[in-house]
């Protein structure tokens, strides 16, 4: 086939046809050769400037000799220098004389919520008031005492967790592991539920005291009100970790509880852990018993 | 090769994959993987007992006449998957805006389903718009019906047995965790089995046309074919743990293994997201608007710059990785230069519509080709934008990556193909026209509309997003907590979610019009055109 002329374009076809669809020979526009060219200079450019091409062993290193690597290197750097002098009073300080220090906390309280938000408030909630199997940070009620040390020392070893310093603290398994009969059980139950004044069963609750007693206090103490010594919570305050219902505690009887909190030294800078720790003693100030 | 010779082959080939899904079945312990062999055993063994059937048939009467029927077929899974990952994409969407809606199951949480969004759209409904309008440009434009009566059901049963094994693994689970090469190593035997035969049926038809050039059009679909084939391969290399289980472990680890998968999912964008549908626009485009390619030498260096430049720029999916700066920056200065020869293709596309702009108005499958072309340069742009290391430490891990690969799948992927299906349709069918031009423009307007809801909410919580963690408190501490930027995403989810239910609206609408169109009078016979090849088939 002969190249048409088409009306209106004003440019003549190739002369190719393919089942009606024919193509203009139209020149390829000036602005398309120039920005083509350019955009290969500039590509060229950042060729010889920047790390490109390879050999057979090594590469063409550029000339102003960047790298991603140092590049990060020096950012990282400069962040934790910047963070290492804004925070000196927090390595430089005893923890206790922090935590009376009444200026501390409008000056940090904004940077280190971000940080609790960012690794602790995924269990403990933004509110600080914890969920079903992750304990309440601000109601005043501790397992290992609300000590600034003892806070912090949690912080940092964990409970239950694989550092080799580890709190350690375990709810025995009293029904599955086959520990106690059932019918024990569920009078010790009713002992709890009758500790809080909650409705029980009077005369159950009589045998389950004696069964505490024997079964329970040396963690929960007598009288069920818990011991910093062994991290066993209160059972007469009407804080729950895992419910304080007679079905759930039931289940804490026949399954046991063992939850963890990790051990965030190593993950964290001994500043952190020392800025979180204040960051809990600030807020449970705040909220008080709740 | 002879007849016979030609069968014999392909009858070994389908009794390997019958063979492949009865060990699966036999040795397969879980039921998901179980179930899976049983498809590929049911899949292959109905297609040897046809082909054996055949076999001893007599020589066939090939009538003068291009192979439609099973171009119909593509059609309707296309839009079949076009429906289903369109909606899944929207449960993830509201998923998104609201987390409790996956149920709190593990089949239906978010990372198990999406990949039935992503396969169910690239190449469910991409993938089936590209064989059936591929079949049908390589005939029309080479005047040469398809080089076998058997081979294009292999391919399209065979493909669709592959997105089929693939989308119903997912929610148990099975997947080897490559974004968009998910399925496992015998899901990944049946592509190949059906793209190879792919493969050899386009190039074979080619070699027959009656024409003494190749349209533009097949350049690009036969490019898209055959760097699939490289892409599917090399990313696939794995080894299959044992016949029992479904789990395969990459040939390649860490950063080589990253390099891999980007290598191919880039590709799988410019092959089978850009180098396939603009084979689409050839042909469809020039069709609809009856005026000439605006430039044949434009069509050049599209082709040939896209084939040239995508190669190179995967590594631009991993700047600022563990990847070796020298390849990051391969792929940077690379992707710029490939803007270039995307927006080639775009001027010439949009002024091949010279002479015919009115038809933008009156016709809306022309109107979705047209705006599809915008779009793809506005993807093109921001893709080589992105591509620049800087700024990609804006957008990467954001949300702008998913707002940038939508604005190129909704606006043009999908558009392209809405447009060609509007036009091949009645074609292929003989139908006189679309059902009703005015459900077309409502599918036309909602499906804009969705898309630019989409994007711009996308755009807004990508760059929101990535401000707030690269925003610092003078001592150093972040400013926000990571929760915090996730809390505000919460509107931008919104959109999103509305946007996206308007496109699957219009798609439905869309899907209800095609299927009137189907159910439609018949044309009367167009007596001598009904054979309009010279040259009969083998």
């Amino acid at each position: 086939m002969k190249p048409e002329f088409d009306e209106v374009s004003g440019q003549e076809t190739t002369g190719h046809e393919w089942n009606g669809i024919k193509e203009l020979n139209t020149p390829m526009p000036w602005a398309f050769r120039i920005w083509l060219w350019a955009s290969i200079a500039v590509a060229a450019l950042l060729w010889v400037l920047y790390p490109s091409f390879p050999s057979t062993s090594d590469y063409l290193k550029g000339t102003i000799g960047y790298s991603s690597r140092e590049a990060v290197n020096l950012a990282v750097a400069e962040g934790e220098a910047k963070r290492a002098e804004a925070y000196t009073v927090f390595t430089e300080t005893e923890l206790d004389t922090l935590a009376e220090d009444p200026t501390l906390q409008a000056k940090f309280e904004d940077d280190i919520a971000v940080l609790y938000r960012d690794n602790c408030a995924v269990c403990h909630g933004r509110d600080l008031e914890g969920q079903t199997n992750f304990p309440n940070l601000v109601d005043d009620h501790w397992l290992w005492s609300g000590w600034p040390e003892e806070i912090e020392y949690t912080l940092q070893v964990g409970i239950n967790s694989s550092h080799e310093d580890t709190r350690f603290a375990e709810m025995p398994a009293f029904g599955r592991n086959e520990m106690l009969p059932d019918e024990e059980i569920s009078d010790i139950v009713e002992y709890v539920l009758s500790i809080l004044g909650q409705e029980h069963d009077a005369e159950a609750a009589l045998r389950g005291d004696e069964l505490f007693l024997d079964n329970c206090s040396g963690c929960h103490a007598e009288g069920g009100v818990g011991g910093y010594e062994t991290g066993a919570p209160s059972l007469a305050d009407s804080q729950w970790i895992y419910g304080g219902s007679r079905e759930e505690i039931a289940e804490t009887l026949e399954v046991g509880r063992a939850g963890v909190m990790p051990a965030w030294s190593g993950r964290l800078s001994d500043s952190e852990i020392r800025q979180l720790t204040l960051y809990l003693i600030w807020q449970g100030r705040e909220h008080g018993d709740s | 090769m002879t007849r016979i010779i030609k069968s014999y082959v392909l009858l070994a080939a389908t009794f390997a994959i019958l063979a492949l899904g009865v060990s699966i079945l036999g040795f397969g312990r879980d039921g998901a993987y179980i179930f899976h062999g049983w498809l590929i055993a049911l899949a292959a063994g109905w297609a040897l007992m046809w082909q054996l059937n055949k076999v001893t048939d007599p020589e066939p009467e090939i009538p003068l006449e291009y192979k439609d029927d099973v171009i119909k077929w593509g059609v309707l899974a296309c839009f079949a998957w076009g429906v289903i990952g369109f909606t899944v994409g929207d449960i993830l969407a509201w998923q998104l805006a609201i987390p409790s809606l996956n149920g709190d199951m593990s089949w239906s949480n978010f990372g198990r389903i999406r990949p039935i969004h992503t396969t169910a759209v690239i190449f469910g409904f991409g993938g089936n718009a590209l064989i059936a309008t591929s079949f049908y440009v390589v005939q029309r434009t080479s005047r040469a019906r398809l080089a076998s009566e058997i081979l294009p059901w292999l391919v399209f049963g065979g493909y669709n047995l592959f997105v089929l094994l693939a989308v119903t693994g997912y929610p148990f689970g099975i997947t080897q965790s490559k974004e968009y090469a998910e399925p496992e190593w015998y899901a990944d035997l049946v592509l190949l089995f059906a793209w190879v035969a792919y493969l050899y049926l386009y190039m074979k038809t080619l070699a027959r046309r009656a024409e003494p050039h190749i349209y533009v059009a097949n350049w690009c679909y036969l490019g898209f074919i055959v760097v699939i084939a490289m892409l599917h391969v090399v990313n696939n290399l794995a080894v299959p743990v044992s016949i029992d289980v479904p789990k395969s472990y990459p040939l390649f680890a860490g950063v080589q293994d990253a390099m891999t998968q980007w290598w191919y999912g880039h590709n799988a964008v410019g092959f089978l997201l850009t180098a396939g549908f603009l084979g689409m626009m050839y042909y469809f485009l020039p069709k609809a608007a009856g005026r000439p390619i605006y430039s044949y030498r434009m069509s050049i260096l599209g082709f040939w710059g896209i084939t040239f430049l995508y190669l190179w720029a995967g590594s631009h999916h991993l700047h600022y990785t563990a990847l070796p700066d020298w390849v990051q920056y391969l792929g940077m200065t690379m992707s710029i230069i490939l803007l270039v020869p995307s927006w080639g293709s775009v001027f010439n596309g949009l002024l091949t519509l010279n002479g015919a702009w009115d038809k933008v108005r009156t016709d809306p499958a022309i109107r979705f080709m047209m705006v599809a072309m915008l779009f793809y340069g506005l993807a093109t742009f921001e893709g080589s934008f992105l591509a620049i290391r800087p700024v990609n430490t804006l957008s990467h891990y954001t949300d702008w990556t998913v707002g940038h690969v939508h604005a190129g799948a909704l606006g043009w992927v999908a558009f392209i193909t809405f447009g060609a299906m509007y036009n091949m349709v009645p074609w292929v069918w003989k139908r006189d026209g679309v059902y009703s031009l005015r459900l077309e423009a409502w599918h036309f307007w909602l499906a804009l509309g969705g898309t630019l809801i989409y994007v711009a909410a996308m755009w807004n919580s990508g760059i929101t997003q990535s401000l707030m963690w690269q925003t610092y408190q003078p001592s150093g501490a972040f400013t926000y907590a990571f929760i915090d930027t996730v809390e505000t995403m919460i509107p931008y989810y919104w959109m999103r979610a509305i946007g996206g239910f308007l496109y699957l609206l219009g798609a439905l609408i869309g899907s209800y019009n095609i299927y009137m169109t189907v159910r439609g009078a018949h044309l009367p016979d167009e007596g001598a055109d009904a054979k309009p090849l010279a040259v009969a088939a083998e």
